[in-house]
């Protein structure tokens, strides 16, 4: 009997000990802050990467640039700045990062490859510009798509040889910042502080006539933009 | 000692030669295999280039004698596709320089041209003998263009031309195999032989240049309509605006906020801009309404719901004695984006929009932009309704399961707005906005609806 009651303390003891081992590999199980490691750290880390916010290297250890990260992704989301992750800021991140679904909640997908490669632009092109300057960078792209003299996807008019001298010289693969992502997403959802600018440049970097040549419609920061 | 000292040195120097001749040789291997890769992913391209310059002109030589609306509505189709998908082909071709190509440029125009006629066509609508004949002319130059390629795409294949007349630095190919800066050197004339495929490119481009302008400037040039409709009329000094830009920000609840004078925009809704700490603001010159305004403070702790949010954009919208029906929300987190659209007797005007945020810490507004509203507002003359809704429902498939109706006026290609009923409901899964012509009751458009972690998106 007491063999038989050993025997359910130990079991009891070693299913706990693997409960709680699956429950720290889930994001969300336990609080991260400074210090916790594991793969719901690195969970967590993958999704501050993917919103702008660089938590350093994909290691699965908290440490300060990660708790940098939680703090800028808790400020620019409504949620109380302590630097720890707990159910409201993994909620929060989960939500945002979550698929989307259609009506009878098929999941689709993230769905963000076009805010994305926008945010990929703006980084490149305008990163340390006012927001209101990378708002409209990201306009330009769109306006483009509206032009018949340019391709008609996201992609094509980025990627159109020449265009933009981020890709040409690999800036364009740096990863977004949250800044850049939010400018993106504002100017998809319509917003051209640009209105209706075909082209931009920085004055003080180009000599390019052509670029010159075109009427000004608004300057914002040290860009300007021509139709 | 002397002598032990000199080989081990010599020693050292041969372990470092080796070390570094295996580092060379290996670095080199590995360029060669990028080289290789690079090479087919350019060939991959420009036979695709040229198999669709092919096929496009095959089907505008079709298209132009299809009589019937569904062969029309194909062969356009058709038309549009092939030109985008050798202009995608084109993009992947290596270039030397900047700057918008003409062969580029005529295909993105063909695409966008296509599409709109087919979209007409698909509708009940005709082409007429102007645009024929613009079709004609894209035609010609297609021909011209798919001729030069065809010839760049033999040459390519039989004088093993190089990509791009730009030498290399420094390469051992060069060196070694067939030499860029020869031909480099060789080339440069229009009209003469193309020593690389890019100069090909460069030569068809030139030749384009000098034909006349293709008459088609598009369905719109740009997002900026060319003249305001809705701007009210005069115009406003800088003073005047900034007295505007002020009341404003004391309508949004930012007491005490100075804007002051920043600059200027250009163009068909020229604005003086204004700062004002984190914010920016442009009042338009002709009329002197805000058209745009975006706060860029940091937002606190989330104090509001979605809900609480909505209820706040709706006061500040009472506040600036706007009547519009919120249509849409995202939650972003720190704050929301709402649309809002003018709305008359029940019609929804989707053309006449106003964005705007709200921070959900206090319920300020961060965020308005109604430039669009300005640009598209105006008192429209539309026929009341010849459909009625019943048969409006009847364009939708057996099984549509109606959720939702009512009028609204939307934006179409060729900038024009139609009357139309705005059904929503499901089929199959999915859930849909249709929009049917409300005075031909054609289907005139059909929006998915999708949730994503923000909030409903249409698409």
């Amino acid at each position: 009997m007491l063999s038989r009651r050993r025997w359910g303390i130990t079991l009891g003891i070693v299913l706990s000990l693997i409960l709680s081992t699956v429950a720290f590999g889930a994001l969300g199980g336990r609080l991260l802050s400074r210090g916790t490691n594991g793969p719901d750290v690195r969970e967590m880390q993958a999704k501050l990467i993917q919103l702008g916010y660089p938590v350093g290297p994909l290691d699965g250890k908290f440490g300060p640039r990660t708790e940098n990260a939680v703090r800028e992704f808790q400020q620019g989301h409504g949620l109380k700045v302590d630097g720890i992750a707990g159910p409201k800021t993994i909620g929060e991140l989960n939500r945002l990062t979550g698929s989307s679904t259609n009506a009878s909640g098929t999941a689709l997908g993230n769905k963000s490859a076009d805010v994305n490669l926008l945010a990929h632009i703006v980084n490149g092109e305008a990163r340390g510009e006012p927001f209101i300057g990378q708002v409209a960078v990201a306009a330009v792209v769109l306006n483009r798509l509206k032009n018949p003299a340019f391709p008609k996807t996201i992609a094509g008019v980025i990627y159109q040889p020449g265009a933009f001298s981020s890709v040409s010289d690999g800036q364009v693969n740096k990863q977004p910042t949250a800044s850049s992502i939010r400018a993106a997403r504002e100017a998809l959802s319509g917003v051209d502080p640009s209105h209706g600018a075909l082209y931009f440049f920085n004055p003080a970097k180009t000599n390019n006539r052509y670029i010159w040549s075109r009427p000004e419609i608004t300057k914002i920061g040290q860009q300007i933009f021509t139709s | 000692m002397r002598d032990r000292m000199r080989k081990a040195w010599l020693g050292t120097l041969a372990v470092a030669l080796l070390v570094s001749l295996a580092w060379g040789v290996n670095e080199y291997q590995a360029a060669k295999h990028f080289r290789t890769a690079l090479d087919v992913q350019h060939q991959r391209s420009l036979q695709g280039f040229a198999g669709h310059l092919d096929q496009l002109d095959t089907d505008l030589a079709k298209g132009a004698v299809a009589g019937s609306a569904n062969q029309q509505v194909l062969y356009l189709g058709r038309v549009s596709s092939q030109s985008e998908a050798a202009n995608h082909d084109l993009a992947q071709l290596p270039a030397d320089q900047t700057g918008l190509s003409y062969v580029g440029q005529l295909l993105a125009q063909t695409a966008a041209f296509a599409n709109s006629l087919s979209q007409r066509v698909a509708v009940g609508g005709a082409i007429s003998a102007g645009e024929a004949k613009t079709l004609g002319d894209i035609h010609t130059r297609v021909i011209q263009v798919n001729r030069k390629v065809q010839d760049l795409l033999v040459r390519s294949n039989t004088e093993n031309l190089a990509w791009t007349s730009t030498p290399a630095r420094f390469s051992l190919a060069g060196i070694f195999g067939r030499t860029q800066v020869a031909e480099a050197a060789a080339e440069g004339q229009a009209g003469s032989a193309p020593r690389s495929v890019r100069n090909g490119l460069e030569q068809l481009d030139a030749s384009l240049e000098k034909l006349p302008p293709l008459k088609y400037q598009g369905e719109y040039s740009t997002r900026s309509v060319a003249k305001p409709l809705g701007l009210p009329a005069g115009q406003v000094t800088r003073q005047q605006a900034q007295t505007v830009a002020q009341d404003f920000l004391t309508k949004a609840g930012y007491q005490g906020l100075v804007p002051v004078p920043a600059g200027e925009t250009k163009g068909p809704l020229a604005a003086y801009t204004f700062t004002a700490k984190t914010a920016y603001l442009e009042v338009s010159r002709q009329g002197g309404v805000v058209l745009l305004f975006r706060d860029q403070r940091p937002i606190g702790t989330r104090t509001l719901s979605v809900a609480q949010g909505k209820s706040k954009a709706a006061a500040v919208l009472h506040a600036m004695h706007w009547n519009l029906a919120l249509t849409s929300v995202q939650d972003d987190g720190s704050y929301i984006q709402l649309e809002a659209v003018s709305e008359e007797n029940g019609i929804y005007y989707y053309p006449d929009k106003v964005r705007l945020m709200v921070a959900l810490d206090n319920g300020q507004l961060v965020g308005y932009d109604a430039t669009a509203y300005w640009a598209f507002h105006h008192t429209r003359s539309f026929p009341g309704p010849r459909v009625t809704l019943p048969e409006a429902e009847k364009k939708l498939p057996a099984g549509f399961s109606l959720t939702s109706t009512h009028l609204a006026v939307i934006p179409r290609p060729g900038n024009r707005e139609v009357l139309c009923y705005e059904l929503r409901g499901r089929y199959r899964g999915e859930e849909y906005l249709i929009y049917v012509d409300a005075l031909n009751g054609k289907e005139e458009k059909i929006e998915r609806v999708i949730y994503t972690p923000r909030g409903e998106f249409i698409q």
